[in-house]
């Protein structure tokens, strides 16, 4: 019998795999998702600064932030150049507790490290909030952070973006796809919202207090106050502050239509906001 | 191309998706919950060091929901507890029992948590040996140590090997350098006694003992293969040993057929289906050596 092993497919994922510096947590990893120099990380992984990436043939090109959710800590880089090799993206969808996968990444400065295991579980993790998480059995390291999870077809199945009480935990490629449509863009309504219990006709129900508006933006714009508590999404009361985040995301521009109440909690309003169309472009 | 890392990928998949929808989560401490197993209809089996209170316990069923379970019964030794749930089906009894997994062999330990569903955990089979006894008392069928991970909610769970035999029950408790299995035919044993009386009966003799060396000269005079027997330093008034005439300063070198040469022997002794029957102690008095016959009693309590 001969067990290859993920030698194949490690070979060819490394070649997608790139080196990303410039970020507040000093170097982390990345994926080339298109072989124009489109390049997927955690948002951790990048800042402001100035960031650069170093390809697996040693190659360094500069690069900039097109998109970033820190939400779900990812964030998209162009670098300027052609003929990448580019990893092809899973449906994490169909991922499947016990499944073998393999993480590639430069942890500590090793340019290409590669471990494996099998996915432990998917989904929320307790004191990570409502988000889904691919909970993988494999070791990784801080430098690990944006680079892949990826299948035992060598697909990417997610990003890893930490590692928990011994479990890598990546973010599902699905949110990538996402993000990478132009979809999942950070704060699209501009607000900061505290989940508030309701007393309306008579039942309670869940209610998003609005605490701040951001200047400029669309929630600013559809004249939404602080002070006014967020009901309901297109007719649909709220069950949880994860409906709120998962209906602003996604979509690119597009109207969405928000119940609220101001002063008077008996009076159901309607406000329509612009999404994805508030951005202010500096020329 | 499918390669074999892509077979092995499915095949593992495949043996989580079969088993997971007999593995529950299972609420009995502060903190972390753990798992259990749907051993038979109805009857959860998990790891009693995980089982913190007796009252207020409440399972997670594959299907999501929460449901009430009751503590009906529990053996420290073995490390097993036994939880009784209104629904929940079992589909699992397909124990491996009897089959004794290789050195070496996959094994993954499956577990619930009731915030993201299945978990599971892979390694192999890292050591396999014969009886013994855990370091709580009871007695086991096999050791079978994993190089699996055990996470704070794996004990409880599920040890399926590569042939999609369920092994036993994973638990943390047992040893503090790996996970061990307890193993299934182990688990029907002490589930059988523990649905049968709540717990699982012990052998009691009454006496209180103390390993002693025995001399050479004794040895040769007595032809004694013992290097060493128990000393008697207390004997419970009316208890079988008494009854059966053994007095302090006793040192007993035999129960029935098995040599006494510590406290070990005399444990593995009282767990053995002895009760109720009469047993002859060999014994060493005043220099000479006697026998005694002693009727097993059956320990009080748990």
């Amino acid at each position: 019998m001969s067990l290859e092993g993920f030698g194949q497919i490690a070979e060819q994922l490394r070649r997608s795999t790139v080196q990303v510096t410039g970020g507040r947590h000093g170097q982390g990893s990345g994926i080339i998702v298109k072989s124009n120099g489109v390049i997927v990380t955690n948002a951790h992984v990048v800042s402001d600064a100035r960031l650069s990436v170093q390809l697996w043939d040693g190659s360094t090109f500069p690069a900039t932030l097109s998109a970033r959710n820190a939400r779900r800590d990812l964030a998209v880089l162009k670098i300027s150049t052609i003929n990448l090799t580019p990893a092809t993206l899973a449906n994490s969808d169909n991922l499947r507790v016990g499944e073998l996968v393999i993480a590639v990444g430069n942890p500590l400065g090793f340019i290409g490290a590669v471990t494996s295991g099998i996915v432990h579980a998917i989904g929320r993790r307790p004191g990570l909030g409502p988000t889904k998480w691919i909970q993988a059995e494999v070791q990784l390291a801080p430098g690990n952070s944006g680079g892949p999870l990826a299948d035992a077809r060598g697909n990417v199945v997610g990003v890893n973006s930490m590692a928990v009480q011994g479990l890598g935990l990546a973010v599902p490629s699905n949110a990538v796809t996402r993000l990478l449509m132009g979809d999942l863009q950070d704060a699209p309504l501009g607000v900061t919202v505290r989940p508030v219990a309701v007393r309306a006709e008579g039942s309670q129900r869940l209610g998003l207090a609005i605490l701040e508006v951001a200047k400029g933006s669309a929630a600013e714009y559809a004249s939404l106050k602080v002070g006014d508590i967020l009901l309901g999404i297109e007719g649909r009361p709220l069950n949880s502050l994860d409906d709120f985040e998962q209906a602003l995301e996604g979509g690119g521009e597009r109207l969405l239509r928000l119940q609220f109440a101001r002063y008077d909690l008996s009076k159901l309003r309607n406000v329509t906001v612009r999404l994805g169309a508030s951005r202010v472009t500096v020329v | 191309m499918q390669s074999s890392m892509v077979n092995l990928s499915n095949e593992l998949a495949r043996f989580v998706e079969e088993f997971q929808t007999d593995v529950v989560a299972v609420h009995a401490r502060t903190h972390y919950p753990s798992s259990g197993v749907l051993w038979r209809p109805g009857i959860i089996v998990t790891a009693d060091h995980t089982v913190r209170q007796e009252e207020d316990i409440q399972v997670t069923l594959s299907s999501g929901e929460t449901v009430n379970a009751t503590l009906a019964g529990r053996d420290s030794g073995t490390d097993i507890a036994l939880l009784k749930v209104e629904s929940g089906t079992s589909s699992i009894a397909r124990a491996g029992e009897g089959q004794s997994p290789k050195v070496g062999e996959l094994a993954l330990v499956l577990g619930r948590s009731p915030d993201s569903g299945p978990n599971a955990s892979l390694g192999i089979v890292s050591a396999v040996s014969g009886p013994w006894r855990t370091w709580r008392g009871g007695r086991l069928d096999q050791y079978i140590r994993l190089d699996a991970t055990l996470f704070p909610n794996s004990s409880g769970g599920a040890v399926v090997d590569c042939r999609g035999r369920l092994l036993g029950i994973a638990t943390s408790g047992l040893s503090r350098i790996a996970g061990l299995v307890i193993p299934a035919s182990s688990v029907n044993q002490v589930v059988g006694a523990l649905l049968a009386k709540g717990h699982v009966p012990r052998g009691y003799l009454g006496i209180g003992v103390q390993p002693v060396a025995i001399p050479e000269a004794l040895r040769t005079r007595l032809a004694l293969s013992n290097q060493s027997g128990v000393m008697v330093v207390s004997a419970e008034p009316g208890g079988p040993a008494d009854q059966g005439g053994v007095l302090l300063g006793d040192i007993v070198v035999s129960l029935g057929p098995a040599t006494l040469e510590g406290i070990e022997d005399i444990q593995s002794f009282s767990d053995s289906a002895v009760i109720g029957k009469p047993v002859t102690a060999k014994i060493i008095r005043a220099g000479a050596l006697q026998e005694v016959t002693i009727m097993v009693g059956e320990r009080q309590g748990r």
